[in-house]
């Protein structure tokens, strides 16, 4: 499914290169959770980021679906982001000019695989209904996370990524948003790796492992 | 209130395009207003200069047979006790070859009220009589005389015919062209004879003509600031409109900074600011930055005047004859009230801004929901604000169906002013429309959806430059389609009327002799022999009735032969144009279009022209154009001008058999005759002249209208630059979520590219509106003649690439910011949203 070999990257700074990433090699299998904990800094986001072909490493290989992610084109690896992956951020990533529906829909309807009961069974789960012709801004913040997940599944990926998805909530909401983030993958078979600094984020998940200053602390894979 | 005054300044230093582009706003705004009313202020010190000497301050007379008037006939006058002065008028060339008015006064018997005559005091009116005598000129006349300021007084300039003037007194009242001295010493210049000018009298100090002359009273002459008025609100108009644009900018760019800050306000409330000093501070920061930027417009508007100024001079001197200095001359009020005018925009386009923030509840500002009903309701005031522009349009255009030809002019710049305002104010509400329509059609297309729902959100910030951009277009489009038409008019008419290979200008006492001459010449096919004179308009006869008038008018006298008869342009005839020749021929008159609109005549009706001996009453055969004419002009037969009015010849229009020689006629004339170079001149080399003048008359126009439009596309830029980075922020999810960033950023130039196409669509029915607002009401009123309205597909067509092309351009510098941005900057920015 997911594999990084000896992946380095490092970023130019005012102060000098940076660091971020140092051979870092894992897998994730279909249909696994995975969660990546560190603190602030640790190199997290970077390599959710490059598991996404958002950004490239400088060295080392990731393959996602038997594809090398790093040896893609831009317009490949966006190909592979719409129809292979779902993402999850912190921040929600909501599109304002968009409705409720049309949020949720988007990343299906560009992955050309819109299913209008999926949507609707999706909406029901993520108790959206009857908000649908919202914006996002009208939405609480557990909701606005709750229609980002349900975007992120709309298309029925392969991998679901997932930046501190519950960063942004407090502890309650953040409980209800997880429960319900685990129990849709579980109902779509895809793999997951989550993100974050919470143990109670990473509890329930198959596997944990830790990043300090760019390196993996626990054996790999 | 210092603390709160950086910490809302301090904003600017994260956002400094916001600052640029405020300022930006606030200098063209000012700049372009403050230099079209310096060169106004300049024209209206010369214009003032001017009244304040001859023309309009003295009553005038002059023979009734239209002969020159004689030193003799003076005398006589002043013999009879008639408190009259003479003077003459002529034309000195300097060595650097510009004309420059000679006049010669007696200042001893001109009227004291006169600003010459006050100007000679007791202490220096020995030296202004006797000679070496005086030069009185304008401190504006010197580096035309080639002299410095310090070296002024006493100095002796030399001119081209190589005399010198008499030693030059400074005098700033004067006119900048105009030097005045001594009629003696004038005459000397001149080489005047025994002939003068002009005979002037103090207003009303003769109650009636004496015999054997007509008497023009001042107050039925035209000044040159009354002549001009129309130029100068013409360009007041487009100053105006950039000042307008400008604020849009300014607007847009307040909007921007204060939406951005909203955040920011709330917490300073939190901290204990309170609301009140919050306005407070914010109104001191819009005059700490209205200050600089009305500075550094005015400064601008100054050196943009100063370059404009000598095209604008050229253009009033060769349109009404108006002599406007070409150095600026800026009086104290020109500095406060472009100062004032800057800084009123300044609080005009901040006034919202101080609205919105001392009246909404600073615990709700930044909800994006709050916000966008704010923009439903804003919308839907646009509409009915809109609705009332048109209101007053059509009302306006309503009561100028019922005006008399020629009258309204405030009112047709008033009408097109409202149908802008009106169709500015409908563009963002209609935008919306058409892209909830599009948003909704495109339910099944992901990505166009999400562009024309995501423009939907751009809208706001966008509508302000989307306006500008749409009254920029039409301005451009209304002003160069009126324009090119008049162009191609003005060629027509050119055509039409220099029938003649080769024109003669001779003096009037060899005429007779080149005629006979030319008679017995095989090559030569016509002679077109012209002849002009002037006379006052004494009465009118329609068929509503007698009207009395005293209104100076042009005569115009030419040969209705078959050469020019075909083609000379008529715009109005009883019948048709044989029948309306064949009564010209016969004695009937044609006048010119100024004349039938200022008194309302149409063929058929009768004029009666005061004349040698007795008054004549002609009949009107038709109605022709005379573009560019300022007077009134009667036209009638050559024969008839002359047996009529003693009119002198003026040219003759030669028109040669097709296999004859135009050099060698030209080289035979001159031989015979003796006559000078410049005597003689080809169709070709006049209609180059007349064409020249006509490019350069628009010179100010057309620069002024690339101004305006420079100005949208710098608001729209403007626009598109300070929102760049929240660009960045709404892009940045999709393009996680896997569209491809080339296709992102082409999507970006596709919607701003529509919404300037858009924009320009409704630019061209507005345009060809304002075409026709200028030539068919602006254009009778302010010079009395009609231009047909002509459309040209290309131009429109340039208007909908420029609309598309500066959208585009604007939209390009954001589009690539976002295209080589980092994708952790793309996502870090999104998350710091």
């Amino acid at each position: 499914m997911l594999e990084l070999h000896q992946v380095h990257k490092t970023y130019a700074t005012p102060q000098g290169p940076l660091k971020v990433l140092e051979d870092v090699s894992l897998r994730l299998a279909a249909g696994q959770s995975l969660a990546l904990m560190g603190e602030s800094g640790s190199g997290k986001s970077t390599l959710l980021h490059l598991a996404a072909g958002i950004d490239l490493p400088d060295q080392g290989a990731i393959t996602l679906e038997d594809q090398n992610v790093a040896s893609l084109a831009e317009p490949a690896r966006a190909k592979l982001r719409r129809e292979q992956l779902g993402l999850v951020f912190q921040q929600f990533h909501l599109v304002p000019s968009l409705t409720v529906i049309d949020n949720l829909r988007l990343q299906a309807r560009l992955a050309k695989r819109d299913d209008a009961d999926w949507s609707g069974y999706l909406i029901e789960r993520l108790g959206l209904t009857g908000m649908e012709k919202r914006y996002p801004e009208q939405l609480s913040g557990g909701q606005q996370q709750r229609l980002a997940i349900g975007r992120a599944l709309a298309p029925r990926p392969s991998l679901l990524l997932a930046d501190e998805p519950t960063g942004n909530l407090d502890e309650t909401t953040a409980g209800k948003v997880l429960e319900l983030l685990l129990s849709l993958v579980r109902e779509t078979h895809c793999a997951l790796l989550v993100v974050t600094h919470s143990p109670q984020v990473a509890a329930p998940l198959d596997r944990c492992l830790r990043l300090s200053h760019g390196r993996l602390l626990d054996a790999a894979p | 209130m210092t603390r709160v005054l950086s910490t809302l300044l301090s904003h600017y230093r994260r956002h400094p395009g916001q600052l640029v582009m405020l300022l930006l706003g606030l200098w063209v705004a000012s700049a372009l207003w403050s230099g079209i009313q310096a060169i106004n202020a300049t024209a209206r010190d010369s214009y003032a200069r001017a009244d304040a000497l001859f023309d309009t301050q003295l009553d005038q007379l002059e023979r009734r047979d239209g002969a020159p008037l004689t030193r003799g006939e003076y005398y006589a006058l002043r013999q009879a006790g008639l408190p009259v002065s003479p003077m003459l008028e002529g034309e000195v060339v300097t060595q650097a070859g510009t004309r420059l008015t000679l006049i010669g006064i007696d200042p001893l018997t001109l009227s004291s009220d006169n600003a010459m005559a006050q100007a000679n005091t007791s202490a220096s009116l020995s030296d202004f009589l006797t000679p070496p005598w005086q030069t009185r000129a304008a401190p504006d006349a010197l580096a035309a005389l080639g002299v410095a300021r310090e070296n002024a007084s006493g100095a002796t300039p030399t001119l081209a015919d190589g005399n010198t003037l008499p030693p030059l007194v400074l005098a700033p009242a004067l006119p900048p062209d105009t030097l005045i001295m001594d009629i003696s010493a004038a005459a000397r210049l001149l080489e005047s004879g025994d002939e003068i000018t002009r005979i002037v009298a103090a207003p009303w100090a003769l109650a009636e003509a004496p015999s054997g002359f007509i008497l023009t009273r001042a107050t039925t002459l035209a000044s040159p600031g009354q002549l001009t008025e129309s130029f100068h609100l013409n360009l007041t108009a487009l100053g105006l409109l950039a000042w307008v644009v400008g604020l849009f900018i300014v607007q847009a760019a307040l909007g921007l900074a204060l939406e951005q800050r909203l955040g920011m306000l709330r917490t300073l409330r939190v901290l204990g600011v309170s609301g009140r000093s919050l306005v407070v501070a914010l109104c001191l920061e819009l005059i700490l930055l209205g200050l600089i930027g009305a500075l550094a417009g005015i400064a601008s508007g100054v050196w943009l005047a100063r370059v404009l100024l000598p095209d604008v001079a050229a253009t009033l001197g060769s349109l009404y004859g108006a002599g406007v200095g070409q150095e600026l001359n800026l009086p104290w009020h020109y500095w406060v009230g472009g100062l004032a005018v800057s800084l009123g925009g300044l609080l005009l386009a901040g006034s919202g801004v101080l609205w919105r923030a001392a009246r909404l509840n600073m615990l709700e500002l930044g909800q994006m929901q709050a916000w966008r009903g704010g923009y439903r309701r804003q919308l839907t005031l646009m509409s009915i604000s809109g609705a009332l522009a048109l209101s007053v349009a059509l009302a306006l255009y309503g009561w100028l169906r019922f005006q008399p030809p020629g009258d309204g002019l405030v009112a047709g710049f008033g009408l097109i002013a409202a149908l802008l305002l009106a169709s500015a104010l409908w563009l963002p509400p209609f935008l919306a429309l058409v892209l909830k329509v599009l948003t909704h059609l495109a339910q099944r297309r992901p990505l166009i959806h999400w562009a024309m729902a995501d423009m939907q959100l751009q809208l706001p910030r966008l509508s302000l430059a989307m306006m500008a951009l749409l009254i920029a277009l039409a301005t451009n489009l209304g002003v160069g389609s009126m324009v090119g038409g008049f162009r191609l008019t003005f060629l027509d008419w050119l055509d039409q009327r220099l029938v003649a290979p080769l024109y003669l200008n001779a003096p009037s006492e060899q005429y007779a002799d080149i005629d006979v001459w030319l008679a017995d010449r095989p090559e030569v096919f016509e002679r077109l022999l012209t002849r002009r004179s002037d006379a006052t308009l004494q009465a009118t006869i329609t068929p509503d009735g007698s009207r009395a008038l005293g209104t100076p008018i042009e005569l115009y006298g030419i040969t209705p032969g078959e050469s020019l008869t075909p083609h000379w342009p008529l715009l109005a005839i009883q019948q048709d144009r044989s029948s309306a020749w064949a009564a010209f021929s016969d004695g009937a008159i044609f006048v010119n279009e100024q004349l039938a609109t200022a008194e309302n005549l149409a063929p058929g009706d009768r004029l009666t022209l005061s004349a040698p001996g007795a008054n004549e009453t002609l009949t009107i055969a038709a109605i022709y154009p005379d573009y560019g004419n300022p007077r009134g002009q009667v036209l009638m037969a050559s024969p008839q001008l002359a047996a009529r009015f003693n009119a002198p010849p003026s040219s003759m229009g030669l028109v040669l058999n097709d296999n004859a020689n135009v050099d060698a006629m030209r080289a035979a004339l001159r031989e015979r005759f003796d006559l000078g170079s410049d005597a003689l001149s080809d169709q070709a080399e006049i209609k180059r002249i007349a064409t020249e003048i006509f490019e350069r008359t628009f010179t100010i126009t057309r620069a002024l209208n690339v101004l305006t439009l420079a100005v949208a596309a710098l608001a729209l830029f403007a626009s598109l630059l300070a929102q760049a980075r929240n660009r960045r922020q709404q892009l940045a999810p999709l393009w996680a979520l896997g569209v491809p960033r080339a296709q992102l950023a082409q999507l970006n130039l596709a919607q701003l590219g529509g919404a300037a196409l858009v924009t320009g669509l409704l630019a061209v029915p507005l345009g060809i509106a304002i075409t026709w607002g200028l030539v068919a009401i602006i254009n009778v009123a302010a010079f009395g003649w009609r231009l047909p309205l002509y459309l040209f597909p290309w131009e429109m067509a340039i208007t909908l690439a420029t609309a598309v092309g500066v959208a585009l351009l604007a939209a390009a510098l954001p589009t690539l910011r976002f295209w080589r941005a980092s994708p952790r900057a793309l996502l870090a920015e999104e998350a710091n949203q």
